[in-house]
């Protein structure tokens, strides 16, 4: 592999949004506030084309301390961070699960 | 590469080049620069920021100017090793060059330093205006400094006695 | 309390403008990410795993009434409606915004208080004894000192990008509560033979990834030379700290590589070429800061105090909370009360924006308007009547603060760790919740003594774990985090850093751990309550060492 420390593949690309610091995910048109908008590298050539925006939005410095990070994707086609720290970031935290990212999709749940 | 000062931009009058009229070496020959030095030649140094001042003091007398190198802007060695060379007495023009911000602007000029060279980019990214701004931000210090301000300690007890 | 007077007030409100001003050059492309990082780090702003996280200093610890109800404000306005109070005397919010964050630095400095320097590789917020001006064993308030150096070391041009963060503790009394000998400076205020009060000086302690107790480089340093020593270190570590690696640019390591004689020669050096009289202040600028520090209006009181004590005749409750939560004051009639934040199951160090404002409410009527936050991550309350404890019990109780444990096995310390903290290797406050759990009985918990755990998610040490009687650290193991158990640390007088037990254990594991090891210490102790602590020093780590073994294997079998 040409990259040696890349994440493996599947991955996503994150980063942080300059003036709010809200966890933000790439996806494709924009960036996302929730990991399942998030847009996925499946393969290699994929993978390349994400590095290249990093590096870009690295440059223009907004959203923030942008990396890639492996996901996987599990049985009802969810993404699932591959790191529990990646899990903690992308949900909240888990002792406060009133707040963050995963309070938020709760409230979507309920209301389904 | 641009050059400022408390005033603005600035002309360069020094070259990095031996035989000029002011010229500016690298620390390692400033011994032999200076026993060959000509008659009205201005002698100044680059002095790499892991030197220690001791260093410079057997011919700081005969050197018009020195420039301290700041590799990284958060590298801050050069604030000390400014300070100490105006504590030990030189007293020609001192240079900061390399990477500092608009930001560490008045911390130069603070230890000592009367300007800054940096880089064309640099310039680019941060035009004139913040630079003359930025160290009028802060008006007061708990220190004495090189450029005249004096402690707000000793403010306090000038304060304190005149009333 | 230190008042700001019209200088101190002029620093930090430009100090606010200033950072404004930044914040817009960031936004509008001057100012790189890169470039920027510093400067937010120097007003308290990290970016964290989840948000921005800010960092408001508590210098020394002390705070007023209308101070925490300031933090509080915050906290509702443009936080989570609550905070959460560090091992270093700051508050921490874990949500703000950048675009809020000169709002919030201007709210501070209405009550002058400010995030200068919370963060960074500068010279940080300095720390004092959490019982200064009430211990009866003070050679001296430590307070008028780590004003002063708070003073000095404020946007110091020299010393503002260090090689890495620098971290200061002053402490004035025979025992040691503000770990000063893991600090990269530790003072502490002596009296030499002659009767007259100095400085002792330590250099080079600190926990992370190489811990390492302070070497005294000072014996005896006169009161008056104060500032142009520090400058003399500060220099030096300025100067020859490394820069090329960062876990090895703290000043503990220079003392180390150097070795504590050449460190001293060099600071010796350099503090006889500096102009010590310029540097240092008149003794009537001291005088003038020490003032503020004054003891307060105390009133001419009995000792003891028979109301109290009817009433923890009466109460079982409030009996425990005097046999644990209070400590001695040197007035006759008064004492200082520690108001734990390490409920039963909750997030150690987290306080709501109503606890905040309710401390506010009891420290004004009960504490001469006064309040600590200690590095245990607790308050103090440190001039109450004892007359008065019962209704400052009865407050505590109504706002869910009244838990009597202080210093107790469930008054555990522990970092952010992975729920909030980007550095995270694992999460450490879930841990601090199993473990308090299991020993949520009170009665048990007295049985047990004196005992402190302290946790860190990952090597920074920022849960002080190396100098925990428990310490525990979390790391990532092959991306499952696994808990390093430590015994026989100690911050204090006779400092020492734990020794690892064994391998590391699963989080799951980790309860059941500490609850055989405190087993283990009971077994042993001897009858007269030796403390975990001693007993662990008298019989060493051996007999602890099968707790880390996989529980009743005989069972599972059967
Ligand atoms: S010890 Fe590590 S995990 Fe805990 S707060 Fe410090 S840096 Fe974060």
């Amino acid at each position: 592999m040409a990259a040696g420390k890349r994440a493996a593949l599947p991955l996503v690309l994150t980063a942080s949004d300059l003036l709010d610091g809200d966890v933000v995910f790439y996806a494709g048109a924009g960036w996302a506030r929730g990991l399942d908008e998030a847009a996925v590298a499946a393969d290699e050539a994929q993978a390349a084309q994400f590095e290249a925006i990093l590096a870009e939005t690295e440059a223009k410095g907004d959203p923030v301390a942008p990396y890639l990070m492996t996901v996987r994707i599990d049985a009802d086609g969810a993404l699932v961070p591959g790191h529990v720290r990646e899990r903690i970031r992308s949900r909240g935290p888990t002792i406060r699960t009133d707040l963050g990212p995963q309070a938020r999709q709760e409230r979507q749940h309920v209301s389904v | 590469m641009p050059l400022l000062d408390r005033n603005g931009w600035k002309p360069e009058s020094w070259a990095r080049d031996a035989a000029a009229g002011a010229a500016i070496v690298p620390f390692d020959q400033v011994e032999a620069v200076l026993g060959a030095r000509r008659p009205g030649q201005r002698i100044g140094v680059d002095l790499p920021n892991d030197v220690h001042p001791n260093a410079l003091l057997p011919w700081q007398d005969g050197l018009d100017f020195v420039a301290i190198a700041f590799p990284r802007f958060n590298d801050g060695r050069g604030f000390s090793l400014g300070k100490m060379l105006r504590e030990q007495g030189f007293a020609g023009t001192l240079r900061a060059s390399g990477w500092i911000i608009p930001d560490q602007f008045a911390f130069a000029l603070h230890c000592g330093f009367d300007e800054v060279e940096i880089s064309e980019a640099q310039a680019q990214r941060q035009p004139i205006d913040q630079w003359l701004q930025a160290p009028a931000l802060i008006g007061e210090t708990y220190q004495d400094t090189q450029d005249g301000m004096i402690s707000i300690f000793k403010r306090r007890r000038a304060a304190a006695e005149a009333a | 309390m230190y008042r700001y007077d019209e200088f101190d007030e002029r620093v930090v409100r430009q100090r606010v403008a200033q950072f404004r001003e930044q914040v817009g050059r960031r936004i509008d492309g001057s100012l790189t990410e890169e470039e920027f990082l510093p400067l937010r780090l120097m007003n308290g702003l990290y970016l964290q795993l989840h948000a921005y996280m800010l960092r408001v200093a508590i210098p020394y610890g002390t705070l007023d009434s209308r101070q925490m109800r300031q933090l509080a404000l915050i906290a509702d306005r443009y936080d989570r409606g609550y905070g959460h109070f560090t091992t270093r005397q700051n508050i921490q919010y874990n949500w703000p915004r950048l675009r809020d964050a000169p709002d919030i630095l201007e709210m501070l400095a209405d009550v002058q208080m400010h995030c200068i320097q919370t963060s960074g590789n500068c010279i940080r917020n300095v720390t004092a004894d959490h019982f200064a001006g009430v211990a009866a064993d003070e050679v001296e308030d430590p307070r008028p000192t780590a004003e002063l150096i708070r003073q000095w070391s404020t946007l110091h041009p020299e010393f503002s990008f260090l090689p890495r963060k620098f971290k200061i503790a002053v402490t004035g009394s025979a025992e040691d509560r503000a770990a000063v000998a893991v600090h990269d400076i530790g003072i502490r205020i002596v009296r030499n033979a002659a009767g007259e009060v100095g400085y002792r000086i330590i250099v080079g302690g600190g926990l992370g990834r190489t811990p390492m107790i302070g070497k005294t480089v000072r014996e005896f340093l006169p009161k008056d030379e104060l500032l142009a020593y520090l400058e003399a270190i500060m220099r030096v570590y300025n100067l020859e700290g490394r820069r090329d690696n960062k876990f090895k640019a703290r000043v503990k390591i220079l003392v180390h590589e150097l070795g504590a004689e050449a460190f001293i020669a060099r600071v010796e050096e350099e503090y006889a070429r500096l102009d010590g009289p310029s540097l240092n202040v008149d003794p009537a600028e001291l005088a003038r800061i020490a003032a503020y520090f004054a003891p307060p209006a105390f009133e001419a009181l009995p000792e003891g105090s028979a109301v109290l004590d009817q009433a923890a005749a009466r109460d079982p409750d409030l009996a425990r909370f005097v046999r644990v939560n209070l400590y001695p004051h040197k007035m006759p009639g008064y004492t200082a009360v520690t108001v734990s934040l390490k409920p039963i199951g909750g997030p150690p160090g987290d306080a709501t924006s109503d606890q905040m404002r309710a401390l506010a409410d009891i420290a004004e009527r009960f504490s001469l308007d006064e309040l600590r936050v200690t590095h245990i991550q607790n308050i103090v309350l440190p001039h109450v009547k004892l007359d008065e404890v019962p209704q400052v019990w009865a407050a505590l109780v109504e706002a869910g603060l009244a838990s009597a444990n202080a210093g107790l096995v469930t008054d555990i310390i522990a970092c952010p760790g992975m729920d909030y903290c980007s550095l995270a290797t694992a999460r450490s406050i879930p841990i601090a919740q199993e473990i308090a759990k299991r020993f949520a009985d009170p009665d048990r918990q007295q049985l047990v003594g004196p005992l402190g755990i302290k946790i860190s998610g990952c090597i920074n040490a920022c849960g002080h774990h190396h100098v925990g009687h428990i310490g525990i650290l979390g790391l990532d193991k092959a991306g499952i985090e696994n808990y390093q158990i430590t015994l026989g640390g100690d911050p204090g007088n006779e400092a020492s850093l734990g020794e690892r037990l064994g391998p590391g254990i699963d989080a799951e594991q980790v309860p059941d751990a500490i609850e055989r090891i405190v087993d283990t210490y009971l077994e042993l102790r001897h009858a007269d309550g030796e403390s975990f602590i001693d007993t662990v020093r008298r019989v060493g780590l051996d007999p602890f060492k099968p707790v880390l073994q996989p529980k009743e294997p005989a069972r599972a079998a059967a």
